[in-house]
């Protein structure tokens, strides 16, 4: 139990490697198709996202239900690029209606001249600096006005479930110049090679999965150090780290603008492997669907959220495909299920499955190693803890 | 029906001087060509009309326009006859305008009060001033006040086109003490004309009048407002009501309220087709079909009363049998019962789409709620009406539940300490299956009243949701006073938001925005119920 | 030698909810005292500890730490900062964590985002918390999360923890509830040989240890959020009216 948060080295470097190295070489050598390096790097996407959760809810106690808005954030940063570099392969552009280049939803809303704001997104730098910069701003601000006035727990949920369906009714608006209801799609080129072409989608791949191997790197080493025994001091007991001297809001700022950002780097990468990013993908569902993946694979751990988000994928892949109407049920009683009977998701299964190993090998029960705290807890003096 | 085109036109006009009840009706039928002439055997043309429904050869029956009786042939039996056989009786434009404003004059003596005052209106937004004088003659005769407060807005209308400008002032005068909302173009116009015209005295008289319906206009927005803020305020009232029992007195999050509130309406929905023709459902596969009562009228908007205490009990089961299987090993972990009771929200969607389809299914409101009343131009619905008495009476009940009854003590007992009641021997268990009953059923009786505003379909308690929890919220977690305050308060604020910026989405967002603002404030909302422990 | 003042607490008033837990209260304390506070159930002990603590602002009155500090305007952590610890009533550590790193999260030092990422424990931290490991004797327990200890050893962990932040100013809440009567000797012991270096404020119901730790220091009694009387322990005892709030409620007749 001491080394749960201490997953070796070797292993996510090993890991790290061989999502990153062997199964790319496995497609270029046919073994593994196109589309099932494709999904691959759509879970390893929501892995990411899955890994921001775990960070505030597994880690510092803070479930928030935005982190599908700060995925969305990143994703749509980065659409804005993808959308400019259409360019003359735009239908409007192919009909000869587009003269300066505008993305194709505009011409449609009877605009002719892109808006200032989206100028910069031509640069591909600009992009990625805003996919960090837009959604780490705005969990700042959130974070702040949050925290400072001490908003936890089920009340943070529900906050950043308001702020998350705020801001997918104005993606949903055609005046924000977003896309509206469709959003982002029809991608051509990325940094001037076809977006979809097996090659790109593969670089795409190896670039998620060393994103994520850094990710979990960085998680790793952050658990290790006193903020780590800070934040989780703040899941255990807010109120003590406060007297114990630590302003517990400015750590749990510093969590949530670095998990939104986590996501957001997620979202960046999710966006041109699936080719669309709407307005859905920001809804308070989705980021509860990501709290499930945690959950499932077991929460305050470096690997579950990576084996969670991987597995539910996975499971929903073939659900939907193979029980289409039954597929949300599927995920409900899955999800009732291991907050009821497996608390520490997946990750746990290995421990339990041991400990009542032992248990039938050996009738003593484990309990008897420690006589002594079982009686001394017992005769705690009740009758002076009141005043 | 012969002779020259002046003729006929002096004919026409002569009607209105003496209707009778067949007079719009025929006219009606001549100008839209189902007037025709049948050359009889006699050889001398009848007049017919013909209605009824068609056959296989199109033809339909034959109505001698001077008897109202059916055509016969030689043998007494009724003649069907096809139109396109026949000639329609001619008309140019000249005898249809002339027609049109015989039968609006002839409106103004309709038996029907609102059928008077619709035709005064058409007559009054036309400004023709050759309707004057019958406008007049009228207007002595009228009783009705509404009518006759229709009427002094027409001729005034009417007036404003008048040459005289005594009579213009006299008119733009009258206009200002009536501040009608329908006037406020035409005064613009007037007072247009006048500037144009450099007529002083007129355009003064335009510019007050104008203002005085301008005032009227915004008392009317105003007060428009403020209902449909009340009555918003009323439907978060209900919806939040049960969700501030559970989570504000068990610290339970459900997130499948929202699923309560639509068992709800989806039992109200059940209710109606009941009483109707019945239902036919095929949840996965197998199909079921109830037979209705068949009711109507009064008897089948009965529905409705039967609906109410179904919808509150249905929605009570599923919820006790919810805490039963999942939520009762939660109590001591909100985050978690959040979880949990989200998957419980996402298999009961689905278990309605199954059952009832994905498509939103009508549910129609009963004749006594779905009416209007105009009072001095506010529009009041029924229905919103109904809400904010039903949503006071809810309020009403819930705390005589909570404060005047065995139960309400013990859920309050056993709310405030759990392991101290138990040793009081209460039974926490039922009381905790009893609390979260009553709060899904008040998410019943929610929904049986939104089946009535909106259209009811399984993500009816999604859009509902998280207003919900911010009324909670901002109400001050456990604390019904707050609760009411707060739903009434953001009702407001949305409404007056989404009339101030005219964008409804807007408005909500900046709705959240100063929600989250005021928790700056109050971070526990206003009303704050304090704890002395450290780890809350 | 004339000692300085450390806590004024001036005519502090708190009320929760129409309850005036704390009124008009008055209370000096100098540096290095040792003073004992006793009280019946809602005299407001805690309700003090939360005002001087920041948990609680008082409706009014003063409360300074030295002669610079308005405690009033600083909040909990910002308070802990300028070196007063408080222990609770019921134990609180943090029960996740290792005993070892209850500690590392208490030592003296900077509390800041960015020390805590890139500060490292040093060979002198590192000694001064077996130091304090040694002295409430957890040292072969240093690996074990503080969830799994013992009500007492609970308590001793978190007095080891107010060591470890090295504060001028200990507010201990109950210190020895829960343990044996060798445990509470000890205790008292420890926080008699505390005094004189560090200042303390001790709430304590157990009249034995009370007679203990207060042999030199003297006794604050409060009654219904105020001081009823303050002085040497026998003195207190003998206080007719002390005696009547502790023994005399019921014949009262209220």
């Amino acid at each position: 139990m001491i080394s749960r948060t201490k997953l070796g080295l070797p292993f996510i470097l090993g890991a790290g490697v061989l999502l990153a190295l062997v199964l790319p070489l496995l497609n270029a050598h046919g073994v593994v198709s196109d589309f099932t390096l494709n999904l691959w790097g759509k879970y390893l996407c929501y892995a990411l996202l899955a890994i921001s959760v775990d960070l505030l809810w597994g880690y510092t106690g803070l479930l928030s239900l935005g982190q599908a808005l700060f995925f969305s954030l990143g994703g749509y940063m980065i659409g804005m690029h993808l959308m400019l570099m259409i360019g003359d392969l735009g239908v409007y552009a192919q009909a000869g209606k587009n003269p300066h280049g505008l993305p194709d939803f505009m011409i449609f809303l009877g605009h002719t001249f892109l808006p200032s704001f989206w100028r910069p997104f031509y640069s591909f730098a600009f992009s990625v600096f805003m996919v960090l910069a837009l959604p780490g701003l705005l969990a700042s601000i959130f974070g702040y006005l949050a925290f400072r006035s001490r908003i936890k727990g089920v009340y943070f949920s529900i906050l950043t479930q308001a702020l998350t369906y705020g801001a997918a009714l104005m993606f949903f608006r055609n005046d924000l110049l977003m896309g509206g209801n469709n959003g982002f799609t029809d991608f051509k080129r990325i940094l001037g090679h076809p977006i979809l072409s097996t090659e790109t989608q593969r670089g795409l791949f190896v670039a998620t999965a060393v994103a994520l191997t850094f990710v979990v790197l960085g998680c790793r080493w952050l658990s290790g150090t006193k903020f780590g025994l800070v934040q989780r001091a703040i899941r255990d007991g807010e109120n003590r780290v406060l007297f114990s001297g630590y302003a517990s809001a400015h750590y749990k700022l510093f969590v949530f603008v670095l998990s939104s950002v986590i996501a957001a780097i997620g979202g960046a990468l999710y966006v041109p492997q699936v080719g669309i990013i709407n307005p859905s993908e920001m809804t308070p569902d989705k980021s509860l669907e990501a709290v499930v993946w945690v959950a499932v694979g077991g929460r305050g751990t470096l690997i579950g959220p990576v084996i969670g988000a991987v597995s539910v994928n996975a499971l929903k892949s073939w659900a939907t495909r193979a029980f289409p109407d039954l597929w949300l049920i599927i995920i409900g009683v899955l999800f009732i299920v291991v907050v009821l009977f497996l608390p520490g998701g997946i990750v746990s299964i290995p421990g339990r499955l041991a400990a009542f190993w032992s248990r039938f090998r050996k009738p003593e029960p484990e309990e008897q190693a420690l006589p002594e705290t079982a009686s001394r807890n017992a005769s705690a003096d009740p009758v002076s803890r009141t005043s | 029906m012969a002779g020259s085109d002046a003729e006929k036109i002096r004919l026409i006009q002569s009607l209105a001087l003496e209707p009778d009840a067949d007079t719009p009706r025929l006219l009606d039928a001549w100008r839209e060509d189902a007037l025709y002439v049948f050359q009889g055997s006699a050889g001398h043309p009848i007049p017919v009309q013909l209605t009824g429904e068609k056959d296989e050869r199109d033809a339909q029956v034959a109505v001698v326009v001077e008897t109202g009786k059916a055509l016969n042939d030689a043998h007494g039996a009724p003649l069907r006859l096809v139109g396109s056989d026949l000639t329609a009786v001619e008309h140019d434009a000249k005898l249809r305008r002339t027609m049109k404003e015989v039968l609006d004059t002839l409106e103004l003596a309709a038996p029907d009060p609102k059928k008077r005052v619709d035709a005064v209106q058409a007559i009054g937004f036309a400004q023709n001033f050759e309707k004057l004088p019958a406008l007049q003659v009228r207007f002595s005769r009228e009783t009705n006040p509404e009518v006759r407060r229709a009427m002094e807005e027409a001729i005034a209308l009417i007036q404003l086109k008048a040459p005289d400008d005594v009579v213009k002032l006299q008119a733009l005068g009258e206009l200002r003490g009536l501040h009608t909302l329908a006037s406020f173009d035409f005064v613009r116009a007037a007072l247009r004309e006048a500037e144009a015209a450099k007529k002083t005295a007129v355009a003064k008289a335009a510019a007050v009048a104008l203002s005085a319906i301008e005032q009227h206009k915004s008392a009317v927005n105003f007060f428009g407002t403020i209902f449909r803020g009340l009555s918003l305020g009323s439907i978060l009232l209900v919806v939040a009501l049960g969700l501030a029992i559970t989570f504000g007195l068990m610290k339970v999050i459900n997130m499948a309220h929202g699923e309560m509130v639509a068992v709800g309406a989806y039992t109200t929905y059940l209710v109606q087709n009941l009483f109707g023709g019945g239902v036919a459902l095929s949840p996965l596969g197998f199909s079921l079909s109830i037979p209705g009562l068949q009711a109507t009228g009064w008897r089948y908007d009965a529905y409705f009363i039967v609906a109410l205490p179904l919808s509150f009990l249905s929605a009570a089961v599923v919820g006790i049998a919810l805490e039963r299987t999942v939520i009762r090993f939660l109590y001591r972990r909100p985050l978690e019962s959040l979880l949990a009771t989200w998957g419980v929200s996402l298999v009961l969607q689905q278990a309605f789409r199954l059952i009832f389809g994905a498509n939103n299914v009508q549910v129609y409101s009963p004749a006594f709620l779905s009416g209007n009343w105009t009072v001095n131009d506010i529009l009041f619905g029924w229905n919103r009406v109904f809400v904010i008495g039903f949503a006071g009476a809810v309020v009403f009940g819930t705390w005589l539940i909570l404060t005047r009854t065995p139960l309400g003590l013990l859920i309050r007992a056993v709310m405030q300490n759990r392991s101290m009641a138990s040793c009081m021997g209460v039974r926490t268990e039922r009381v905790n299956m009893l609390t979260f009953g009553l709060g899904s059923g008040l998410a019943g009786l929610a929904g049986a009243f939104l089946s009535q505003i909106g259209n009811v379909g399984p993500s009816l308690g999604q859009s509902y949701i998280v207003d919900c929890f911010m009324t909670v919220v901002v109400g001050g977690v456990g604390n019904l006073a707050g609760t009411v305050i707060s739903a009434f308060g953001i009702g407001l604020a949305d409404q007056s938001l989404q009339q101030i910026l005219l964008n409804p989405v807007l408005g909500k967002i900046l709705v959240l925005v100063c929600i989250i603002l005021f928790l700056q404030w109050r971070p526990a909302g206003i009303f704050v119920t304090r704890s002395r422990n450290l780890d809350e | 030698m004339a000692k300085n003042l450390l806590l004024t607490v001036e005519d502090v008033s708190k009320t929760y909810d129409g309850f005036k837990a704390i009124s008009d209260l008055t209370f000096y304390l100098f540096e290095g005292e040792l003073r004992t506070v006793i009280g019946p159930n809602g005299a407001g002990k805690s309700t003090f500890f939360d005002l001087i603590s920041g948990r609680a602002q008082p409706d009014r009155g003063k409360i300074m730490f030295g002669l610079e500090d308005d405690l009033t305007t600083m909040n909990e952590y910002e308070i802990n900062r300028l070196g007063i610890g408080r222990k609770f009533q019921t134990p609180s550590v943090y029960g996740e964590h290792t005993v070892w790193d209850n500690l590392v999260l208490s030592l003296k030092g900077p509390r800041g985002v960015f020390s805590s990422l890139f500060r490292r424990l040093t060979s002198t931290d590192r000694d001064r918390i077996d130091e304090v490991l040694e002295l409430i004797r957890l040292s072969g327990k240093r690996h074990w999360k503080a969830g799994q200890l013992a009500h007492g050893e609970k308590q001793w962990l978190e007095i080891g923890m107010l060591l470890a932040q090295e504060p001028k100013l200990l507010l201990v809440d109950e210190p020895a509830a829960g343990m044996t009567d060798e445990e509470t000797h000890r205790t008292g012991e420890l926080l008699l040989s505390l005094a004189g270096k560090h200042s303390l404020i001790v709430v304590e119901h157990d009249m034995t240890f009370v007679r203990q730790i207060a042999r030199d220091g003297n006794v604050t009694v409060l009654h219904q959020g105020t001081v009823l009387c303050e002085g040497k322990f026998d003195a207190v005892q003998s206080n007719p009216k002390v005696r009547e709030v502790y023994l005399g409620r019921g014949k009262s007749g209220r």
